[in-house]
C-alpha cells in the first residue's frame, strides 16, 4: 500500500470516529422528567431571592475579598506603586542641613575635582 | 538632615528604617552614606555628582540617588570609598535595589541595598599586619 493510500485510510477512519462524537450533543434531547408525585411542592422563590443568591452575596464576597487582600498594603502606608508619578518632596537622608539649595551652591570646580577616581553604578527599572 | 517634611513620601517608620540603614551601613564600612530620594534637577548623573560633591567628605561617601518618578537608580562612589568598593560590587547592589523597586518596595529596596554596599565596602581586617 502506497504512502497516499495510508494517508486516505487513516484520514477516513478519523473522520468516521469524530462525526458521531461532534453529533451527539447536537442531535441529544434534554431530559424532562415530571418530579415525582412523593416530593413536596417547592415554595416558590421571589425575584428578591435569586437577585439575593446570584448577586448581592458573590459581590459581597468579592469586595470582603478585595478589602482583605488590600488591607497590609494600607496598614504598611505603601504609596509607591512602580509606574506611578511621584508626587511627593525631596527627601535627602544624611545630606547637608540646607538640603538641595547647598547643592545648588556648589560649584562645578568642587564636582570636576573628584571627576577622576570617582566610582559608581547605574540603573533603571 | 534639616527639616523633615511630615506626612510626604515615607511614614515615620521608614523613615526611621532609612536612618537606621545608613547608620548601620556606616558603622559596618566606616564610610559616610547618603540616601536622596525625589527628582533630579537635569540630567540625572551629573546631578547626583553634584549632590556627592555637596556632601561633607565627598571622598569619604557613597551617594545612593533615587528618582522614582524617572525610575532611575544612581550610585556614586567617592574616590577613597572607590578603593574599597568596585564598580562592579555597586552593580551587585543596584542590581538588587532595582529588582526591589520594581516590585514597588522603596524602602526595603534602599534598605537592602545600603547593607550590601556596606558590606563590600568594609575593608577586609589585616590578619598579619605586622608579620
Amino acid at each position: 500500500m502506497s504512502d497516499l493510500d495510508a494517508a486516505v485510510v487513516r484520514r477516513s477512519l478519523r473522520a468516521l470516529i469524530l462525526t458521531p462524537a461532534a453529533l451527539a450533543p447536537l442531535v441529544a434531547a434534554p431530559a424532562f422528567a415530571a418530579p415525582p408525585e412523593a416530593w413536596p411542592d417547592a415554595e416558590a422563590t421571589s425575584a428578591l431571592d435569586y437577585l439575593l443568591v446570584l448577586l448581592v452575596i458573590p459581590l459581597g464576597l468579592a469586595l470582603v475579598i478585595a478589602l482583605l487582600a488590600s488591607v497590609p498594603s494600607m496598614v504598611r502606608g505603601e504609596k509607591y506603586t512602580p509606574g506611578q508619578a511621584w508626587r511627593n518632596e525631596n527627601e535627602w537622608f544624611g545630606g547637608p542641613k540646607d538640603g538641595l539649595e547647598a547643592a545648588d551652591q556648589t560649584d562645578v570646580k568642587a564636582v570636576e575635582a573628584g571627576e577622576a577616581d570617582r566610582g559608581g553604578a547605574s540603573a533603571r527599572w | 538632615m534639616g527639616q523633615v517634611h511630615a506626612g510626604d513620601a515615607f511614614t515615620p517608620q521608614e523613615r526611621y528604617d532609612i536612618d537606621k540603614a545608613i547608620r548601620d551601613a556606616e558603622t559596618v564600612s566606616r564610610y559616610e552614606f547618603s540616601v536622596f530620594v525625589g527628582a533630579s534637577e537635569g540630567e540625572t548623573r551629573p546631578f547626583a555628582e553634584r549632590l556627592h560633591a555637596t556632601l561633607t567628605a565627598p571622598e569619604r561617601s557613597v551617594l545612593v540617588m533615587v528618582d522614582p518618578a524617572a525610575r532611575i537608580l544612581e550610585i556614586v562612589t567617592g574616590s577613597e570609598v572607590h578603593r574599597d568598593l568596585e564598580d562592579g560590587e555597586v552593580d551587585l547592589a543596584a542590581l538588587s535595589m532595582q529588582s526591589a523597586f520594581a516590585a514597588g518596595d522603596l524602602v526595603g529596596g534602599i534598605t537592602r541595598g545600603l547593607m550590601m554596599l556596606a558590606e563590600h565596602a568594609r575593608r577586609p581586617r589585616m590578619l598579619h599586619a605586622d608579620g
